[in-house]
Protein backbone atom coordinates (compact mmCIF):
# COMPACT_ATOMS: atom_id res chain seq x y z
CA UNK A 1 0.00 0.00 0.00
CA UNK A 2 3.21 2.11 -0.50
CA UNK A 3 2.86 4.72 -2.99
CA UNK A 4 5.63 4.89 -5.65
CA UNK A 5 6.92 7.01 -8.51
CA UNK A 6 8.45 4.01 -10.22
CA UNK A 7 7.54 0.42 -9.81
CA UNK A 8 10.90 -0.77 -8.77
CA UNK A 9 11.42 -4.85 -10.13
CA UNK A 10 12.07 -6.36 -6.92
CA UNK A 11 9.74 -5.33 -4.40
CA UNK A 12 10.88 -3.95 -1.25
CA UNK A 13 10.10 -6.35 1.95
CA UNK A 14 8.29 -4.02 4.37
CA UNK A 15 9.84 -4.08 7.87
CA UNK A 16 7.19 -6.02 9.55
CA UNK A 17 6.22 -8.42 7.05
CA UNK A 18 5.98 -11.07 9.46
CA UNK A 19 3.36 -8.91 10.89
CA UNK A 20 0.93 -8.58 7.85
CA UNK A 21 -2.17 -10.68 9.38
CA UNK A 22 -1.77 -8.48 12.48
CA UNK A 23 -1.06 -5.34 10.66
CA UNK A 24 -4.20 -6.25 8.32
CA UNK A 25 -6.23 -7.32 11.37
CA UNK A 26 -5.93 -4.19 12.73
CA UNK A 27 -5.47 -1.41 9.99
CA UNK A 28 -7.96 -3.04 7.57
CA UNK A 29 -11.07 -4.56 9.93
CA UNK A 30 -13.19 -3.73 7.27
CA UNK A 31 -13.96 -5.65 4.89
CA UNK A 32 -12.53 -4.40 1.18
CA UNK A 33 -15.84 -5.52 -0.43
CA UNK A 34 -17.36 -2.52 0.42
CA UNK A 35 -14.72 -0.40 -0.82
CA UNK A 36 -14.72 -2.18 -3.75
CA UNK A 37 -18.47 -2.19 -4.44
CA UNK A 38 -18.69 1.37 -3.93
CA UNK A 39 -15.76 2.19 -6.89
CA UNK A 40 -18.10 -0.47 -8.96
CA UNK A 41 -21.16 1.62 -7.79
CA UNK A 42 -19.21 4.82 -8.81
CA UNK A 43 -18.50 3.42 -12.30
CA UNK A 44 -21.74 1.51 -13.34
CA UNK A 45 -23.98 3.91 -11.71
CA UNK A 46 -26.63 3.18 -9.10
CA UNK A 47 -26.87 -0.65 -8.56
CA UNK A 48 -29.26 -3.32 -8.04
CA UNK A 49 -32.69 -4.05 -9.75
CA UNK A 50 -35.84 -5.18 -8.09
CA UNK A 51 -35.09 -8.99 -7.86
CA UNK A 52 -31.84 -8.08 -6.33
CA UNK A 53 -33.63 -6.52 -3.88
CA UNK A 54 -36.33 -8.97 -3.11
CA UNK A 55 -33.58 -12.08 -3.06
CA UNK A 56 -31.31 -9.36 -0.10
CA UNK A 57 -34.92 -8.84 1.90
CA UNK A 58 -35.23 -12.90 1.76
CA UNK A 59 -31.50 -13.56 2.51
CA UNK A 60 -31.23 -11.20 5.42
CA UNK A 61 -34.81 -12.25 6.68
CA UNK A 62 -33.52 -15.71 6.92
CA UNK A 63 -30.28 -14.99 8.10
CA UNK A 64 -31.98 -12.99 11.10
CA UNK A 65 -33.88 -15.70 11.89
CA UNK A 66 -31.17 -17.99 12.43
CA UNK A 67 -29.34 -15.69 14.17
CA UNK A 68 -31.97 -15.29 16.40
CA UNK A 69 -33.05 -18.70 16.73
CA UNK A 70 -29.36 -19.30 17.39
CA UNK A 71 -28.92 -17.09 19.96
CA UNK A 72 -31.82 -17.64 21.70
CA UNK A 73 -31.21 -21.88 21.70
CA UNK A 74 -27.65 -20.88 23.03
CA UNK A 75 -29.59 -19.06 26.35
CA UNK A 76 -32.44 -21.90 26.76
CA UNK A 77 -31.35 -24.71 28.94
CA UNK A 78 -29.91 -27.70 26.48
CA UNK A 79 -32.07 -30.31 25.96
CA UNK A 80 -29.80 -32.86 27.76
CA UNK A 81 -30.77 -31.00 31.22
CA UNK A 82 -34.16 -31.03 30.65
CA UNK A 83 -34.26 -34.93 29.74
CA UNK A 84 -32.47 -35.23 33.00
CA UNK A 85 -34.70 -32.99 34.87
CA UNK A 86 -37.36 -35.09 33.26
CA UNK A 87 -36.05 -38.09 34.47
CA UNK A 88 -35.17 -37.24 38.11
CA UNK A 89 -38.87 -35.59 38.73
CA UNK A 90 -40.63 -39.14 36.94
CA UNK A 91 -38.33 -40.70 38.99
CA UNK A 92 -39.76 -38.70 42.33
CA UNK A 93 -43.31 -39.11 41.23
CA UNK A 94 -43.04 -43.04 41.34
CA UNK A 95 -41.22 -43.08 44.57
CA UNK A 96 -44.12 -41.06 46.23
CA UNK A 97 -46.76 -42.95 44.13
CA UNK A 98 -45.03 -46.14 46.08
CA UNK A 99 -44.95 -44.47 49.46
CA UNK A 100 -48.11 -43.53 49.33
CA UNK A 101 -49.18 -47.09 48.37
CA UNK A 102 -46.98 -48.54 51.27
CA UNK A 103 -48.97 -45.87 53.76
CA UNK A 104 -52.38 -47.11 52.28
CA UNK A 105 -51.45 -50.71 52.60
CA UNK A 106 -50.11 -50.24 56.07
CA UNK A 107 -53.17 -48.28 57.45
CA UNK A 108 -55.64 -51.31 56.17
CA UNK A 109 -53.31 -53.90 57.91
CA UNK A 110 -53.33 -51.88 60.83
CA UNK A 111 -57.78 -51.50 60.65
CA UNK A 112 -57.67 -55.46 59.90
CA UNK A 113 -55.02 -56.29 63.06
CA UNK A 114 -57.25 -54.07 65.35
CA UNK A 115 -60.54 -55.33 63.65
CA UNK A 116 -58.78 -58.65 64.58
CA UNK A 117 -58.49 -58.19 68.03
CA UNK A 118 -61.41 -57.00 68.76
CA UNK A 119 -63.38 -59.87 67.45
CA UNK A 120 -60.45 -61.81 69.89
CA UNK A 121 -61.27 -60.29 72.80
CA UNK A 122 -64.59 -60.11 72.42
CA UNK A 123 -65.77 -62.95 74.01
CA UNK A 124 -62.89 -64.15 75.97
CA UNK A 125 -62.30 -61.01 77.88
CA UNK A 126 -64.11 -57.80 77.40
CA UNK A 127 -61.98 -56.70 80.59
CA UNK A 128 -58.58 -56.35 78.78
CA UNK A 129 -60.78 -55.08 75.70
CA UNK A 130 -61.61 -52.22 77.80
CA UNK A 131 -57.97 -51.65 78.94
CA UNK A 132 -56.55 -51.97 75.00
CA UNK A 133 -58.81 -49.10 73.78
CA UNK A 134 -57.67 -46.84 76.73
CA UNK A 135 -54.09 -47.70 76.15
CA UNK A 136 -54.47 -47.25 72.77
CA UNK A 137 -55.57 -43.66 73.12
CA UNK A 138 -52.36 -42.83 75.29
CA UNK A 139 -50.60 -45.18 72.70
CA UNK A 140 -51.90 -43.52 69.32
CA UNK A 141 -53.36 -46.59 68.27
CA UNK A 142 -56.40 -45.77 67.82
CA UNK A 143 -58.61 -42.40 66.28
CA UNK A 144 -59.48 -40.19 68.97
CA UNK A 145 -62.20 -37.34 68.72
CA UNK A 146 -63.65 -34.82 71.03
CA UNK A 147 -62.74 -30.77 71.65
CA UNK A 148 -59.59 -29.96 71.94
CA UNK A 149 -57.29 -26.83 71.73
CA UNK A 150 -55.34 -26.23 68.18
CA UNK A 151 -52.48 -24.08 68.02
CA UNK A 152 -51.18 -22.75 64.98
CA UNK A 153 -47.49 -21.84 64.57
CA UNK A 154 -46.23 -20.31 61.15
CA UNK A 155 -43.09 -19.20 60.04
CA UNK A 156 -42.04 -15.33 60.65
CA UNK A 157 -42.87 -13.03 57.65
CA UNK A 158 -39.19 -12.16 57.25
CA UNK A 159 -38.52 -16.01 56.70
CA UNK A 160 -39.29 -15.53 52.91
CA UNK A 161 -37.10 -12.37 52.39
CA UNK A 162 -34.04 -14.78 54.49
CA UNK A 163 -34.28 -18.04 53.76
CA UNK A 164 -30.71 -18.26 55.25
CA UNK A 165 -32.39 -17.52 58.64
CA UNK A 166 -33.54 -20.56 60.45
CA UNK A 167 -34.48 -18.38 63.81
CA UNK A 168 -37.19 -17.03 61.74
CA UNK A 169 -38.87 -20.63 61.03
CA UNK A 170 -40.56 -22.91 62.90
CA UNK A 171 -37.49 -25.22 63.99
CA UNK A 172 -38.11 -29.03 65.04
CA UNK A 173 -37.27 -27.30 69.27
CA UNK A 174 -40.06 -25.07 69.34
CA UNK A 175 -42.36 -27.94 68.38
CA UNK A 176 -40.63 -30.36 70.74
CA UNK A 177 -41.00 -28.08 73.34
CA UNK A 178 -44.68 -27.14 72.71
CA UNK A 179 -46.39 -30.69 72.43
CA UNK A 180 -44.49 -31.80 75.47
CA UNK A 181 -46.05 -28.58 77.01
CA UNK A 182 -49.37 -29.94 75.89
CA UNK A 183 -48.71 -33.32 77.64
CA UNK A 184 -47.82 -31.73 80.44
CA UNK A 185 -51.14 -29.31 80.51
CA UNK A 186 -53.51 -32.68 80.35
CA UNK A 187 -53.94 -33.24 76.46
CA UNK A 188 -55.33 -36.97 75.77
CA UNK A 189 -53.74 -37.30 72.42
CA UNK A 190 -51.88 -34.70 70.64
CA UNK A 191 -51.23 -34.62 66.72
CA UNK A 192 -49.07 -32.10 64.71
CA UNK A 193 -50.35 -31.47 61.08
CA UNK A 194 -52.49 -35.00 61.15
CA UNK A 195 -49.39 -36.63 62.34
CA UNK A 196 -50.82 -38.65 65.60
CA UNK A 197 -47.97 -38.02 68.32
CA UNK A 198 -47.42 -40.83 70.46
CA UNK A 199 -45.23 -41.82 73.66
CA UNK A 200 -42.30 -42.88 71.29
CA UNK A 201 -42.34 -40.45 68.22
CA UNK A 202 -39.64 -38.53 67.38
CA UNK A 203 -40.01 -34.65 66.54
CA UNK A 204 -36.86 -33.67 64.64
CA UNK A 205 -35.31 -31.82 61.76
CA UNK A 206 -33.43 -32.72 58.48
CA UNK A 207 -32.33 -29.63 57.07
CA UNK A 208 -34.99 -27.06 57.51
CA UNK A 209 -37.98 -29.48 57.52
CA UNK A 210 -39.57 -30.40 60.91
CA UNK A 211 -40.23 -34.21 60.79
CA UNK A 212 -42.71 -35.97 63.21
CA UNK A 213 -42.70 -39.28 63.20
CA UNK A 214 -40.44 -39.49 59.95
CA UNK A 215 -42.83 -37.58 57.74
CA UNK A 216 -41.67 -34.01 57.09
CA UNK A 217 -44.07 -31.49 57.36
CA UNK A 218 -44.30 -27.92 56.22
CA UNK A 219 -45.63 -25.41 57.95
CA UNK A 220 -48.17 -23.92 59.22
CA UNK A 221 -47.96 -26.15 61.57
CA UNK A 222 -50.94 -27.18 63.55
CA UNK A 223 -50.56 -28.56 67.14
CA UNK A 224 -54.20 -30.15 68.07
CA UNK A 225 -54.52 -31.24 71.40
CA UNK A 226 -57.76 -33.39 72.08
CA UNK A 227 -58.49 -32.19 75.86
CA UNK A 228 -59.93 -29.43 78.26
CA UNK A 229 -59.24 -26.53 76.16
CA UNK A 230 -59.67 -23.85 78.35
CA UNK A 231 -57.57 -25.79 81.34
CA UNK A 232 -54.95 -27.01 78.69
CA UNK A 233 -54.68 -23.24 77.91
CA UNK A 234 -54.27 -22.00 81.18
CA UNK A 235 -51.82 -24.42 82.44
CA UNK A 236 -49.97 -23.90 79.54
CA UNK A 237 -49.89 -20.45 79.82
CA UNK A 238 -48.37 -20.60 82.98
CA UNK A 239 -45.48 -23.60 82.22
CA UNK A 240 -42.04 -22.86 80.46
CA UNK A 241 -43.54 -24.32 77.02
CA UNK A 242 -46.05 -21.54 76.78
CA UNK A 243 -43.08 -18.46 77.82
CA UNK A 244 -40.92 -20.25 75.18
CA UNK A 245 -43.81 -19.98 73.02
CA UNK A 246 -44.74 -16.26 73.48
CA UNK A 247 -40.63 -15.50 73.14
CA UNK A 248 -40.94 -16.95 69.84
CA UNK A 249 -43.76 -14.51 69.07
CA UNK A 250 -41.92 -11.54 70.25
CA UNK A 251 -38.72 -12.08 69.68
CA UNK A 252 -38.70 -13.42 66.02
CA UNK A 253 -42.07 -12.55 64.72
CA UNK A 254 -43.11 -16.32 64.86
CA UNK A 255 -46.76 -16.13 64.26
CA UNK A 256 -49.40 -17.99 66.93
CA UNK A 257 -52.65 -18.46 67.05
CA UNK A 258 -54.46 -20.59 70.17
CA UNK A 259 -58.05 -21.40 69.22
CA UNK A 260 -60.79 -23.78 71.24
CA UNK A 261 -61.97 -26.42 68.71
CA UNK A 262 -65.55 -28.37 69.66
CA UNK A 263 -64.65 -31.43 67.60
CA UNK A 264 -60.86 -32.59 66.48
CA UNK A 265 -60.26 -35.99 64.94
CA UNK A 266 -56.99 -37.67 65.53
CA UNK A 267 -55.82 -40.93 63.39
CA UNK A 268 -53.98 -43.20 64.71
CA UNK A 269 -50.16 -43.16 64.40
CA UNK A 270 -49.23 -45.14 61.10
CA UNK A 271 -45.79 -46.72 62.72
CA UNK A 272 -46.81 -49.01 65.00
CA UNK A 273 -44.53 -52.11 66.35
CA UNK A 274 -45.40 -54.65 68.25
CA UNK A 275 -42.53 -54.35 70.91
CA UNK A 276 -44.12 -57.46 73.30
CA UNK A 277 -46.48 -60.44 73.26
CA UNK A 278 -47.84 -63.21 75.90
CA UNK A 279 -49.84 -66.07 74.31
CA UNK A 280 -52.38 -66.93 76.84
CA UNK A 281 -51.74 -70.10 79.16
CA UNK A 282 -54.86 -71.85 78.68
CA UNK A 283 -54.34 -71.15 74.85
CA UNK A 284 -50.77 -73.24 74.70
CA UNK A 285 -52.76 -75.85 76.62
CA UNK A 286 -55.29 -76.41 74.56
CA UNK A 287 -53.00 -76.34 71.43
CA UNK A 288 -50.78 -78.92 73.25
CA UNK A 289 -47.59 -77.40 73.01
CA UNK A 290 -47.22 -77.68 76.93
CA UNK A 291 -47.77 -80.11 79.44
CA UNK A 292 -47.74 -77.70 82.64
CA UNK A 293 -48.97 -74.29 82.80
CA UNK A 294 -46.03 -72.52 82.64
CA UNK A 295 -45.95 -68.66 81.15
CA UNK A 296 -44.49 -68.12 77.81
CA UNK A 297 -42.96 -65.31 76.59
CA UNK A 298 -42.43 -64.54 72.72
CA UNK A 299 -40.81 -61.17 72.25
CA UNK A 300 -41.25 -60.01 68.95
CA UNK A 301 -38.20 -60.22 66.41
CA UNK A 302 -38.25 -57.14 64.43
CA UNK A 303 -39.97 -55.01 67.13
CA UNK A 304 -36.50 -53.55 68.56
CA UNK A 305 -35.19 -52.85 64.81
CA UNK A 306 -38.34 -50.85 64.47
CA UNK A 307 -38.47 -48.94 67.49
CA UNK A 308 -34.69 -47.52 67.31
CA UNK A 309 -35.01 -47.14 63.60
CA UNK A 310 -33.69 -44.07 62.14
CA UNK B 1 -29.91 -0.43 3.41
CA UNK B 2 -32.80 -3.16 2.44
CA UNK B 3 -30.54 -6.39 3.67
CA UNK B 4 -30.90 -4.26 7.10
CA UNK B 5 -34.42 -4.15 7.15
CA UNK B 6 -34.98 -7.77 6.48
CA UNK B 7 -32.12 -8.21 8.50
CA UNK B 8 -34.36 -7.07 11.62
CA UNK B 9 -37.33 -8.17 10.37
CA UNK B 10 -36.00 -11.92 10.26
CA UNK B 11 -34.81 -11.24 14.02
CA UNK B 12 -38.05 -10.18 14.94
CA UNK B 13 -39.63 -13.36 13.60
CA UNK B 14 -36.77 -15.88 15.08
CA UNK B 15 -37.75 -14.13 18.32
CA UNK B 16 -41.71 -14.50 17.79
CA UNK B 17 -41.32 -17.92 16.69
CA UNK B 18 -38.76 -19.29 18.19
CA UNK B 19 -37.58 -22.10 15.99
CA UNK B 20 -35.90 -24.41 17.49
CA UNK B 21 -32.16 -25.00 16.17
CA UNK B 22 -31.26 -29.25 14.93
CA UNK B 23 -29.06 -30.94 17.49
CA UNK B 24 -26.65 -31.41 14.96
CA UNK B 25 -25.59 -27.78 14.64
CA UNK B 26 -25.07 -26.94 18.11
CA UNK B 27 -21.86 -26.65 18.44
CA UNK B 28 -21.69 -24.68 15.51
CA UNK B 29 -24.17 -21.87 17.17
CA UNK B 30 -21.41 -19.80 19.23
CA UNK B 31 -19.18 -18.89 16.87
CA UNK B 32 -21.65 -18.47 14.33
CA UNK B 33 -23.07 -16.00 16.23
CA UNK B 34 -19.93 -14.52 16.73
CA UNK B 35 -19.08 -14.33 13.45
CA UNK B 36 -22.53 -12.69 12.80
CA UNK B 37 -21.32 -10.11 14.97
CA UNK B 38 -18.41 -9.08 13.17
CA UNK B 39 -20.57 -8.89 9.74
CA UNK B 40 -23.22 -6.16 11.47
CA UNK B 41 -20.08 -4.42 12.87
CA UNK B 42 -18.43 -4.06 9.76
CA UNK B 43 -22.00 -3.34 8.04
CA UNK B 44 -22.61 -0.72 10.46
CA UNK B 45 -18.98 0.98 10.13
CA UNK B 46 -19.62 0.87 5.92
CA UNK B 47 -22.90 2.45 7.07
CA UNK B 48 -21.03 5.19 8.72
CA UNK B 49 -18.40 5.54 6.15
CA UNK B 50 -20.98 5.77 3.25
CA UNK B 51 -20.35 2.68 1.30
CA UNK B 52 -22.81 0.18 2.42
CA UNK B 53 -24.01 -2.64 0.34
CA UNK B 54 -26.45 -5.06 0.12
CA UNK B 55 -25.16 -7.29 -1.54
CA UNK B 56 -21.34 -7.35 0.24
CA UNK B 57 -23.16 -7.20 3.83
CA UNK B 58 -25.27 -10.21 3.02
CA UNK B 59 -22.16 -12.46 1.24
CA UNK B 60 -19.81 -11.32 4.00
CA UNK B 61 -22.53 -11.94 7.26
CA UNK B 62 -22.94 -15.37 5.24
CA UNK B 63 -19.64 -16.15 4.63
CA UNK B 64 -18.81 -15.19 8.09
CA UNK B 65 -21.23 -17.81 9.95
CA UNK B 66 -20.47 -20.67 7.06
CA UNK B 67 -16.80 -19.88 7.70
CA UNK B 68 -16.68 -20.12 11.48
CA UNK B 69 -18.57 -23.08 11.63
CA UNK B 70 -16.76 -25.18 9.30
CA UNK B 71 -13.39 -23.67 10.85
CA UNK B 72 -15.10 -25.27 13.96
CA UNK B 73 -16.68 -28.73 12.39
CA UNK B 74 -13.15 -28.99 11.03
CA UNK B 75 -11.06 -28.60 14.39
CA UNK B 76 -13.57 -30.78 16.13
CA UNK B 77 -12.75 -33.84 13.25
CA UNK B 78 -9.01 -32.88 13.94
CA UNK B 79 -9.43 -33.02 17.61
CA UNK B 80 -8.32 -29.84 18.08
CA UNK B 81 -11.83 -27.98 18.10
CA UNK B 82 -11.35 -26.06 21.49
CA UNK B 83 -8.55 -24.40 20.20
CA UNK B 84 -9.77 -23.36 16.66
CA UNK B 85 -12.55 -21.68 17.96
CA UNK B 86 -10.41 -19.67 20.54
CA UNK B 87 -8.48 -18.53 17.30
CA UNK B 88 -11.75 -17.56 14.97
CA UNK B 89 -13.10 -15.55 18.25
CA UNK B 90 -9.98 -13.96 18.95
CA UNK B 91 -9.46 -12.96 15.24
CA UNK B 92 -13.14 -12.18 15.40
CA UNK B 93 -12.49 -10.05 18.64
CA UNK B 94 -10.16 -7.91 17.32
CA UNK B 95 -12.19 -7.31 14.23
CA UNK B 96 -14.97 -6.53 16.18
CA UNK B 97 -13.27 -4.17 18.49
CA UNK B 98 -11.19 -2.18 15.65
CA UNK B 99 -14.57 -1.78 13.78
CA UNK B 100 -16.69 -0.57 17.15
CA UNK B 101 -13.72 1.97 17.86
CA UNK B 102 -14.15 3.13 14.35
CA UNK B 103 -17.78 3.28 14.65
CA UNK B 104 -17.23 5.16 17.74
CA UNK B 105 -15.28 7.79 15.84
CA UNK B 106 -17.79 8.23 13.53
CA UNK B 107 -20.17 8.75 15.96
CA UNK B 108 -18.80 10.92 18.77
CA UNK B 109 -15.73 12.68 16.34
CA UNK B 110 -13.62 11.74 19.55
Amino acid sequence: MVARHAPSLAPERPVDASMTLLNELRRRPLDPGYAEAARRRALTGEGHGTVARVVSVVLAATLGIGVASATLSLRRPTADDRQARRLLEDEVGERKDAVEGLEAANARTAAQIAALQEAALRGEDPQLLESTRRWAVASGLGTVTGPGLRVVLTDAEAASENPEDLDLRVQDVDLQVLVNGLWAAGAEAIGVNGQRVGATTAIRSAGSAVLVDLVPLVGPYTVDAIGDAGAMQADLARSSAGQHVAMLRATYGIGLGMTSERALRLPPSPVTGLGWAVVPDDALLAAGLVDAPAKAVVPESGADDERDGP
Amino acid sequence: MIAILGLVIGVLVGLVVQPTVPVELQPYLPIAVVAALDALFGGLRALLDGIFDDRVFLTSFMSNILVAAFIVFLGDQLGVGTQLSTAVVVVLGIRIFSNAASIRRHLFKA
